[in-house]
């Protein structure tokens, strides 16, 4: 894109807003690329290209190209106007084959001709002419076509005037008194150019062979099929190159528009508009809407279901609770609990603080997402898709659409690595749990030591006889005591902080809801809303950048 | 009127080519279309305009169409020739609109409204009425021959071309009118390539030629035309002149044409030859093109079926997945299954296995306290869970119904010219598809009762009432294909066993199986149901183009019975003239 912009700064120089149009259809165009039909899009490029390209070559001369059916003299306009027999002229149709080029003035006009793809031997420099009269003054800074015709049987010769045409400033199109009416010329040419009205001009040749008292009818006539074309503000000149009628006229009309140096801004800004049109016509000029807030959240909360996040929270409740429990329960219960499989050991997620290092290996076995849970993910996608796009032109919205399910096959993936990632909290018990856990082996052992104290007692009598005797508190022997309130305070214990480490459970259910949603909307916001938003942007850039190039 | 027999079995063998040719639909946009629908167009008017009256009237004046480019001075020649302004010439493209045809009084007959050009009306003043034909009988011209002035065949009048390449088609002579200036031009020579295709008598009018050039452009001329298999058509110079006041030319510039019109008019055998030449070349030429139109048929039919097939694929597939959706036990998890086990939970199910008679007042209560109320909740969670399935599933149909015909330019067209967004479930879907999963519920429900008529007052029957049977029955349903593995057995399996034994023990083995075959039956009968109407959209918009597969054969059957008439004609010929 360095020639579209060396092309603009040359432009922004010269003090005009064209540079700005072409920066933007070259941005609309790159940003239409891929989701508006290549035809369209490529149109689009060449044009910002060539225009560029037109841009960065000389600014003092003007092309200037006669065009017209065969036979209509515009190889005899061309000569006329130079001056000279440069074109052959001939009754055998069709007599010119290749373009040729006079150029008045040489200074920079190589580059231009060049680029108009004309061969040295098709050109003729009109400073290298000995005679400079008064007209060559005129035509200054002109290179002059003589273009091959577009209606004959030969059919290269149309292909090298589409292409011309494509490239000159000024347009001159001859048309004849027998020919004028034709579908060649009006349907295939002056129709399609009606956006180019500005840089054309229509010359009626061979006036000399129609009657005095019909030519004032004819012109009109000609002016009625101009304005059918669309082209009611094109100059239409009545000239005979044999008989020289009318050609100064049309020399001095030439340099006018010439000399006013408008001629090649106009042709190229036609050509931008047009581009942009075009582009502009398939993309639509409606604005589309944000993505809501709601909309975000219910896909979240596909994908969260779809993830198994509820099975999960559920299980990290359990968790807690059945280590709580184990925890803080009595000890010589609780170790009954270990039988039992742990919720989250078994959905493979309680790796520990590894658990980040081995993601992307190991998958969870949550169960997989049911054909149930992805249809409703599939629904919250379209949904997705179907708000941004409603007001767009059909390619956008399918644009769109198809960026919103373009990364869902990743889905699965994607949403096991954000579950592994999360870090659920569960491996920890709190501080007070190992409290309770001590307070229950000291109380256990106090309990025990009860046991055996009271065991050697009852084993052995006779001992108690030579031993002081076994202390009590208020007639309840200690060891009874010890036995008795070990055990009932380590279930007290254990009981109470079965309401605790419920409290607890729920809440660090709740904290593992709240981050697996937020890594699962991490998910989403990668998987579907990045991916449309970019659509969005890229169609915003499209209408921002063809308002620019249409302004 | 001289109809042969043989020329009877000929026309006939044209009316129903003609008829063929009219049913023949090329609707679809494919590369190329556009030309094989014109070319169908022209055909038929050629037959009924030219070659079917033509063989009614063998003996008929002979037609020479005066045709060619606007400006080259067709109307100016055929005032010269015969002698007086019968159709207005000017300065002014395009000058001519409505055709003339001038012909000598005497045949007249020849030219009623029934026979060329049937569709052009008679008048008798001038006009530019395109669809109309001014008559001027005038004694100049001699009998049996009569011109016809055209209007252009490239000015950028569209009905002037189309009805100038009408005329042309059905002339028995064409007198091509070019200039100096235009005998390069590309789209006469595009009617003169025809011209040759054909072999229509033709014979070429330089006209309009300044006298320093005549030599030049006439030779070249001669060269192209040599070039283009136009060898043996005369060519005819005339110079560009100054008009006499009438707006004609002397009659010494005229006088070739003239000369040769009237010898022609004096020879009814060479008329008659020449009229043969022509007739027999359209008719050639219109049974080998009607084999380019057959082949665009055939393409169609093709391009059709392949539209057919891609919506059906789709379809199916989804139908498939729909229908493997709904028997593996995948319905069997998330939300189905936590109310399933709700409710078998709360029916403490083992207790009711065991069915303790003794049991009976409680399960009583239960059934008109609490299980129904369990059971609703199961049968909304299925609704809710199969409704969503046949929508997606139903959307992603069309979908990849869309993507194939976007696959396909003609696809590409029928999509955007059709109004509503095929790319999507049509919009009362899930409507339809909530009616019908109730309506399929409403069905198990009722064959529970049915099946269950005597078994109305046993405990089972009663404990879990109609509705909780029904749903146990869904879940059979849901889990019949039972391709679970691993954990699955246990949870999803496992839920449908328990639906299986209760089932089992009320209604027995046997009928078990046939009330859960039945059930499946009937949802994979709404479901197809279901996705077929969607399905329809796509083939009732193909269907609609009535695109015939037949079609094709009708024609070249048609084709060849016309060129089986014209080798048996061209052997006899030859048969007599040796």
């Amino acid at each position: 894109m360095t020639s579209l912009l060396d092309g603009a700064k040359r432009l922004v120089t010269r003090g005009s807003d064209l540079g700005d149009r072409v920066q933007g259809l070259g941005r609309a165009s790159e940003a239409a690329r891929g989701r508006l039909d290549d035809d369209v899009v490529d149109h689009a490029d060449e044009t910002a290209e060539r225009v560029a390209r037109r841009l960065g070559l000389t600014g003092d001369h003007t092309v200037v190209a006669i065009a017209g059916a065969t036979g209509s003299g515009k190889s005899s306009t061309f000569n006329a106007l130079a001056g000279v027999e440069l074109s052959s002229v001939g009754v055998r149709r069709p007599t010119t084959s290749w373009a040729t080029a006079c150029v008045w003035g040489k200074e920079g006009a190589s580059e231009l001709l060049d680029y108009l793809g004309i061969a040295p031997r098709h050109q003729v420099m009109r400073d290298s002419l000995l005679d400079t009269g008064k007209e060559d003054q005129a035509l200054q800074g002109v290179v002059l076509l003589d273009l091959p015709d577009h209606d004959s049987t030969e059919v290269s010769h149309h292909l090298e005037v589409d292409r011309l045409i494509e490239l000159t400033d000024l347009m001159v199109w001859v048309l004849d008194p027998q020919k004028y009416a034709d579908a060649a010329v009006h349907d295939r040419y002056l129709t399609p150019l009606a956006t180019h009205w500005a840089v054309m001009m229509v010359v009626l040749n061979h006036v000399d062979e129609v009657p005095d008292n019909r030519r004032q009818s004819m012109l009109d006539d000609i002016r009625r099929l101009l304005d059918a074309d669309g082209l009611e503000r094109v100059p239409l000149l009545a000239t005979s190159a044999r008989t020289g009628e009318g050609i100064d006229a049309l020399r001095y009309a030439i340099a006018d528009r010439v000399r006013a140096k408008e001629v090649t801004r106009a042709r190229l800004e036609a050509d931008v508009r047009h581009a942009a049109q075009q582009l502009s016509d398939v993309t639509g000029t409606s604005a589309h809407p944000q993505l809501s807030k709601q909309r975000i959240t219910a896909l979240e909360d596909a994908f969260a279901e779809a993830a198994g996040v509820p099975t999960l929270v559920e299980a990290v409740e359990a968790a807690t609770r059945v280590r709580g429990r184990r925890a803080t329960g009595w000890p010589v219960t609780s170790w009954i609990s270990r039988l039992r499989p742990d919720p989250l050991k078994r959905l493979h997620l309680d790796l520990g603080k590894d658990s980040s290092e081995f993601t992307g290996r190991g998958r969870t076995s949550i169960p997989t997402a049911t054909q149930v849970q992805r249809a409703r993910v599939d629904a919250e996608v379209r949904a997705v898709a179907d708000e941004v796009s409603a007001p767009l032109s059909r390619p956008w919205a399918e644009a769109v659409r198809r960026a919103s399910v373009a990364r869902l096959p990743e889905l699965g993936d994607r949403l096991d690595v954000a579950l592994t990632r999360t870090h659920l909290n569960t491996e920890r018990m709190p501080v007070w749990a190992g409290l309770v856990r001590l307070l229950q082996w000291v109380l256990l052992v106090v309990a025990v030591a009860g046991l055996v104290w009271s065991g050697v007692l009852l084993i052995d009598p006779q001992l108690g006889v030579d031993r002081p005797n076994t202390p009590d508190v208020q007639g309840f022997p200690v060891p009874v005591i010890m036995v008795l309130g070990g055990v009932l305070l380590g279930l007290l214990l254990a009981l109470l902080c079965r309401f605790l480490v419920g409290a607890t459970a729920r809440s660090r259910a709740r904290s593992a809801d709240r981050r697996l949603r937020s890594a699962i909307g991490e998910v989403a916001e990668e998987l579907v809303v990045t991916p449309v938003r970019a659509e969005l942007t890229a169609y915003d850039a499209v209408r921002d950048g063809l308002a620019q190039a249409l302004r | 009127m001289t109809v042969t027999p043989a020329g009877t079995q000929m026309l006939a063998a044209l009316v129903r080519l003609r008829a063929a040719l009219q049913g023949v639909a090329l609707p679809l946009e494919l590369p190329g279309v556009q030309e094989h629908r014109t070319a169908r167009e022209e055909m038929v008017n050629q037959l009924e305009d030219y070659v079917i009256p033509r063989i009614v009237t063998l003996e008929a004046p002979l037609l020479a169409v005066v045709g060619g480019s606007t400006g080259a001075g067709k109307s100016t020649l055929v005032n010269s020739l015969v002698g007086s302004v019968v159709t207005e010439s000017g300065v002014l493209r395009p000058t001519t609109r409505s055709p003339v045809l001038v012909h000598n009084p005497a045949d007249a007959d020849w030219f009623g409204a029934d026979r060329l050009l049937p569709e052009l009306e008679r008048v008798h003043h001038a006009t530019h009425d395109p669809h109309a034909l001014q008559l001027v009988p005038l004694d100049v011209v001699p009998q049996g021959l009569a011109i016809l002035d055209a209007p252009d065949i490239d000015s950028v009048e569209e009905s002037n071309r189309r009805l100038a390449a009408q005329l042309l088609a059905a002339a028995d002579l064409w007198l091509f009118v070019t200039s100096a200036a235009r005998y390069a031009d590309q789209v006469p020579w595009n009617f003169l390539r025809q011209a040759a295709e054909r072999s229509a008598a033709v014979a070429i009018v330089l006209d309009r030629t300044p006298t320093d050039a005549v030599d030049t452009v006439a030779s070249h001329l001669a060269r192209m035309l040599a070039a283009r298999g136009l060898r043996d058509s005369p060519l005819f110079v005339v110079n560009e002149a100054t008009l006499t006041e009438d707006g004609i030319l002397e009659p010494s510039h005229v006088a070739e044409i003239r000369g040769w019109l009237a010898d022609l008019g004096g020879d009814a055998e060479a008329r008659a030859a020449m009229v043969r030449q022509t007739l027999e070349g359209a008719v050639r030429a219109l049974t080998r093109r009607v084999h380019t139109v057959a082949d665009a048929c055939v393409e169609q039919a093709e391009a059709a079926e392949r539209l057919r097939a891609g919506a059906d694929a789709a379809y199916d597939a989804e139908i498939a997945k729909l229908l493997e959706a709904t028997a593996d036990g995948t319905l069997l998890r998330g939300e189905v299954l936590v109310r399933w086990q709700e409710f078998v939970g709360t029916g403490e199910l083992v207790k009711t296995l065991e069915a303790k008679v003794g049991w009976l007042r409680d399960r009583m209560v239960n059934a008109i306290k609490g299980k129904p109320q369990q059971a609703e909740r199961v049968s909304v969670a299925v609704e809710s869970s199969l409704e969503s399935l046949i929508v997606e599933r139903a959307e992603a149909a069309a979908e990849h119904a869309e993507a194939s015909w976007r696959t396909l330019a003609p696809g590409q067209d029928l999509l955007s010219d059709v109004g509503e967004d095929l790319g999507r479930a049509s919009r009362g879907l899930r409507r339809q598809a909530e009616r019908a999963v109730r309506e399929w519920q409403q069905d198990v429900i009722d064959m529970v009762r049915t099946e269950g008529a005597d078994k109305r007052t046993t405990a089972r029957f009663l404990a879990y009432g109609v509705n909780g049977l029904a749903v146990s029955l869904m879940v059979v349903v849901f889990a019949s294909t039972a391709g679970l593995t691993g954990a699955e057995v246990g949870i999803a399996g496992g839920s449908a066993l328990l639906g299986q034994k209760l089932l089992e023990a009320v209604f027995g083995d046997q009928a078990l199986r046939s009330l859960a075959e039945r059930a499946r039956r009937k949802l994979e009968v709404r479901v197809q149901d279901l996705l077929d109407e969607e399905r329809h959209r796509y083939l009732d918009l193909l269907a609609s183009l009535g695109i015939e597969p037949g079609a094709a054969d009708g024609l070249r059957d048609a084709a060849r019975a016309v060129d089986d008439l014209r080798y048996a004609s061209v052997e006899r010929t030859s048969l007599h003239s040796y």
